[in-house]
């Protein structure tokens, strides 16, 4: 179904509750009443199109109207990333980790076991922290900087400062894949983790897990399709101030 | 399980041989695409048994040799935009086709690949050599470490790389450490 402006926000989360996600990371509290997500929008100082363009998208994984992302502003869609980062890092990534520390009553009899799946974990999440930190300090304010430098029709002297020798390109060279580690956690508990005692501690882990691939898999789509070209066009523009 | 992916630009004709194939009733995971870029990341992270391919995509020369390099295990069927002839091989559909030519087409060519995956599935247990192979990757050995190791080419390893990840469903050399500890190929000591 196609989410339209003149929708009430409530029946939006009881359409997708995972959108929940995306109100939260677009910078929207709860505590709607009756009001449409115009309505909601406007109070909050979210533009409209932009909301509706994210939510159809995480709604429905054909919708995708690239095009219409690269219209919006960069600094956007940079703190939309960063709050996907913050609510990944400091609540998906510590409820997992204690859901596995949760494991080690009922894989006692093999402690190797919990110390393997916990300590490929632990280096999963060192892997993701660094990857997201160079997101988050480097590669957003450079994003930012050229945005307001194109606004402004010349290079700020933050961006002459900080960024003049920095493009996107350096930062795809050492962008490494955050997803294959999960998809193989995935698998060793599936597949090959011998079967525990408390299914349901287990069950409630893996789905964590399934969540958090699905939420690392939507942001890398909206980094890989839309930040990322658009910064590359930023960067044909900025060449010519 | 047949993985199949559809490429092809038209929103419609994707959606259209997605319902086509769903009517198939065997397991099938499908994802669809629409860009050579899309197609490069979909063979890597679908490892697809099966591509139903329009001609527009196939024939960019990057679409093709990355077809090539495929070799025999991803099955290509192609999508013309064109009328094709009343016998045409089974390979070739055409969006201008009836319901009951493409349902036969596809269902003779999906029955094709699922007979050959599930040969392939019964014998998901490691060979010899793979175990050997995943031992010294486990090991955090390189490519050419291992390859020198066992006398073989490093594009012989690259291979054997590439079924155990099939066969096991992982990808990363940590994760194919923990399989390899869980499963006695190596010792816990074995890793510092």
């Amino acid at each position: 179904m196609l989410i339209t402006a003149d929708m009430k926000m409530a029946d939006l989360i009881h359409l997708d509750f995972q959108l929940l996600a995306v109100i939260q990371r677009i910078g929207i509290p709860l505590g709607f009443r009756e009001k449409t997500i115009d309505e909601v929008c406007k109070e909050n100082n979210v533009n409209t199109d932009f909301f509706l363009q994210i939510s159809n998208s995480f709604h429905d994984k054909d919708f995708f109207p690239k095009e219409r992302f690269f219209e919006f502003k960069a600094e956007w869609l940079v703190n939309f990333l960063r709050r996907t980062h913050q609510c990944i890092l400091e609540h998906k990534i510590p409820e997992i980790e204690l859901k596995i520390e949760g494991l080690v009553e009922d894989l006692k009899a093999t402690t190797r076991n919990y110390e393997l799946i916990k300590n490929f974990f632990t280096e999963y999440i060192r892997e993701l922290k660094i990857h997201m930190e160079l997101e988050d300090n480097k590669v957003f304010p450079y994003v930012v900087e050229l945005d307001k430098s194109l606004e402004a029709n010349k290079k700020t002297p933050k961006f002459e400062e900080s960024f003049s020798d920095y493009n996107i390109q350096k930062y795809l060279e050492d962008h490494n894949d955050i997803e294959e580690k999960v998809f193989d956690l995935k698998n060793i508990l599936i597949k090959y983790l011998p079967p525990p005692m408390d299914n349901c501690k287990y069950n409630s882990l893996l789905f964590e897990i399934f969540r958090l691939e699905k939420d690392l898999s939507d942001h890398a789509k909206l980094e890989d399709k839309v930040l990322i070209p658009k910064v590359k066009l930023m960067e044909r523009e900025i060449k010519n101030l | 399980m047949v993985r199949i992916i559809i490429a092809d630009p038209s929103y419609l004709v994707r959606k259209g041989l997605s319902t086509i194939l769903n009517e198939l009733k065997c397991v099938t995971q499908i994802s669809e695409v629409s860009t050579p870029d899309e197609i490069s990341d979909a063979i890597i992270s679908e490892m697809p048994n099966m591509m139903i391919i329009n001609t527009s995509l196939s024939s960019i020369p990057e679409v093709d040799s990355l077809i090539k390099k495929q070799g025999t295990e991803l099955n290509i069927i192609s999508i013309f935009n064109s009328p094709l002839p009343n016998n045409s091989s089974e390979k070739l559909i055409s969006i201008l086709d009836g319901k009951s030519v493409l349902l036969n087409k596809l269902r003779n060519q999906v029955k094709n690949v699922q007979q050959s995956t599930q040969q392939q599935e019964n014998s998901e247990e490691l060979s010899d050599r793979e175990k050997e192979v995943l031992q010294k990757v486990a090991l955090g050995k390189t490519n050419k470490e291992v390859a020198n190791e066992l006398f073989i080419s490093t594009h012989t390893v690259i291979s054997h790389r590439k079924n155990i990840t099939r066969k096991l469903g992982i990808k990363t050399v940590s994760g194919l450490t923990v399989y390899a500890i869980l499963n006695q190929i190596i010792g816990m000591d074995d890793i510092s």
